[in-house]
């Protein structure tokens, strides 16, 4: 193994990207892109949801929970008809209707009742009775209508909160990472569109360009060279391995600036987690590429690729929630540790004394991987 | 057969079966001595280029013995010191035409200045110095071939296996370029050349005639004509082939 031929072949590869513009764009704009794209498509929780807001309470209490009502998930309109409001939800026009009766606030509130008490009349306060509000739901859309609950739920809890817990309903919470705890659902999102975005185009690319080293004979002229299959591939994972580096500061970079992800943990063990997603996902490239005789071939592959690592990884379903018999497939495709880890060092601030054990599983698919890739270039050939 | 020592290449009954049905190389015997320009001629599909990449280790033999320069020719010892010029370019369509040149020479291990020196002398002798820093699309086939050649030269090879290096190359550099084989065979390089071109294939010292994956002749060039009592290595090439193929 000759160090002088691993940086030979990587130096031409960085030579490659030089001449053409467009794969070193692809690869370092595209992760960017598809993560810009699907972190607006999926990773932003509902918002401007229609509800109509019927408000018949003689009290203040309705009026009081309404405002801690987050509007910016909630559009609110207010009606006094409850039945116009809920015929406008079954014409679509909204969500939902909340109605607020006209004794919300004297059954929210407590009371007090008086007893004579050894012939005295005794103030004995009563709990509130428990107000009811009427919620009208237009469930067609469960990605909308799952929203205008916990909405409502939330505004409930804050105004209980104001009343100093006075409210019929008041939860005591803490949080077992006080740092995360106003984290939405982007955050949880996009370690994990990071991860596929970048296995994705590093797998895509290393396996276009190795067909194309098998077609042009380029592979063949490099066999016929001093320089081994094994410097060959390691040549490869070199200038992968670089451009994975900065391409994972890129992504990471997007994250903090344009979705103000929370990054808790230290920013260099998420980029080493996506530089071994990038080595491991350029191995595999090479792997397939032993069983394609052209790029038209190679294409064929892609879906091959991205449904198992966009569905099993736990980007968007944890593993722990797919059924039992799916789970090992989970664990066999390298993103669903990197992503897993990633999740822990961003949100939860672990170190890499905590997430030691997804990094070395990452490094053991990045060393199989090259093996078999190594044995495939020279069984290939045979 | 001579001695081994003084063999350069050495094909004993070599078979080689593709698919388990295409037999490319059927009992294929012949052996090229050390610092001989020797050529493979053949039709398409006659096994020359099998040959040549089970030469090159490229594929294995499937029976048979191969030795090249002496050892295997999947020995690491032997990549050193053989010259390819496959067919096609085989060159990184994205890089210049030193930029190849300079990768080439790293993985032979060859000393920065001297290989800087080595790729101006090529670059001049295959005509190609002002588009030392083209990249190779930019080139025209014919120059794409002799940047090729170039990349096959660049290690001082002692043994040079050219995959018809002259196709798409206009007569005038066609003949520069066999000035060239020939002073290289003169300082020892042994050439093995495969070659469609008859006149190209009565420069050889010696030739093979390949067909169906056998040896059907092998000879000096003008001696195969007057053994065959033909008038051009063409005529003898089909007047052999064709005996073959009756005694067959």
């Amino acid at each position: 193994m000759k160090v002088a031929h691993v940086t030979a072949i990587a130096r031409k590869q960085f030579l490659t990207l030089k001449h053409d513009r467009r794969s070193l764009a692809l690869m370092l704009f595209a992760p960017v892109m598809a993560m810009l794209i699907f972190g607006f498509a999926f990773g932003n929780s509902p918002k401007h949801i229609p509800v109509i807001i019927v408000n018949q309470d003689k009290g203040g209490s309705a009026t009081k929970l309404v405002d801690k009502i987050d509007h910016d998930t909630l559009q609110l309109t207010s009606s006094s008809d409850a039945d116009w409001a809920r015929q406008q939800v079954r014409d679509g026009k909204a969500v939902g209707a909340v109605i607020f009766g006209p004794d919300f606030t004297a059954e929210s509130s407590p009371s007090v009742s008086v007893r004579l008490v050894a012939g005295k009349p005794v103030a004995v306060p009563q709990p509130p009775k428990g107000a009811h509000a009427q919620v009208y739901l237009d469930t067609t859309n469960q990605q909308l209508s799952a929203v205008v609950i916990p909405s409502l739920a939330s505004a409930t809890l804050k105004l209980a909160q104001d009343q100093g817990a006075k409210s019929p309903i008041a939860f005591d919470l803490s949080y077992a990472f006080s740092k995360a705890k106003d984290a939405r659902y982007i955050d949880y999102f996009v370690p994990g569109i990071m991860a596929f975005a970048v296995m994705l185009f590093t797998t895509l690319l290393t396996l276009l360009a190795f067909v194309s080293e098998r077609t042009s004979g380029t592979l063949n002229r490099l066999r016929v060279s001093p320089a081994t299959e094994a410097e060959v591939v390691l040549g490869y994972e070199l200038a992968f391995g670089l451009i994975a580096a900065v391409q994972g500061f890129l992504v990471l970079a997007v994250a903090i600036w344009v979705y103000h992800i929370l990054v808790l943990g230290p920013l260099w063990v998420a980029a080493l987690l996506v530089v071994l997603t990038a080595v491991t996902a350029q191995a595999i490239g090479i792997l397939v590429s032993a069983a394609a005789q052209r790029e038209g071939q190679a294409i064929q592959f892609i879906p091959f690729i991205i449904f198992p690592v966009f569905l099993l990884s736990g980007i968007f379903v944890p593993v722990a929630s797919l059924p039992g018999w799916l789970r090992p497939f989970c664990y066999l495709i390298p993103p669903t540790w990197s992503i897993d880890a990633l999740r822990d060092v961003m949100l939860r601030g672990w170190g890499v004394d905590r997430v030691w054990l997804n990094v070395t599983i990452l490094a053991v698919f990045t060393v199989v991987f090259t093996l078999l890739a190594i044995a495939g270039l020279k069984r290939r050939n045979a | 057969m001579e001695p081994e020592a003084s063999q350069a290449v050495v094909f004993r009954d070599v078979t080689k079966t593709f698919n388990k049905t295409f037999r490319a190389l059927d009992g294929l015997t012949f052996s090229i001595k050390r610092g001989e320009l020797y050529g493979l001629i053949g039709p398409n599909g006659a096994g020359k280029t099998t040959s040549i990449r089970v030469m090159t280790g490229l594929v294995s033999a499937g029976g048979g013995q191969v030795s090249v320069l002496g050892l295997q020719p999947n020995d690491p010892a032997v990549r050193s010191h053989v010259g390819y010029m496959p067919q096609e370019t085989a060159l990184y369509l994205d890089l210049t035409v030193r930029e190849n040149l300079e990768l080439f020479g790293r993985l032979y291990d060859m000393d920065k200045k001297y290989l800087k020196a080595r790729i101006k002398e090529l670059l001049e002798f295959v005509n190609l110095t002002d588009w030392a820093d083209k990249v190779i699309t930019e080139l025209s086939g014919g120059m794409q071939h002799r940047a090729s050649l170039a990349a096959a030269l660049l290690p001082k090879p002692k043994l040079l296996i050219l995959d018809e290096p002259t196709v798409g190359v206009d007569p005038e550099l066609r003949a520069t370029f066999w000035d060239r084989f020939r002073s290289m065979q003169a300082e020892g390089t042994t050439i093995l050349i495969t070659t469609h071109y008859m006149d190209e294939a009565m420069r050889c010292e010696r030739v093979g005639l390949v067909n169906h994956g056998r040896l059907i002749a092998e000879d000096a060039p003008a001696e195969l004509i007057r053994k065959t009592g033909t008038k051009s290595l063409e005529d003898a090439f089909l007047k052999l082939a064709g005996r073959k193929e009756v005694a067959k």
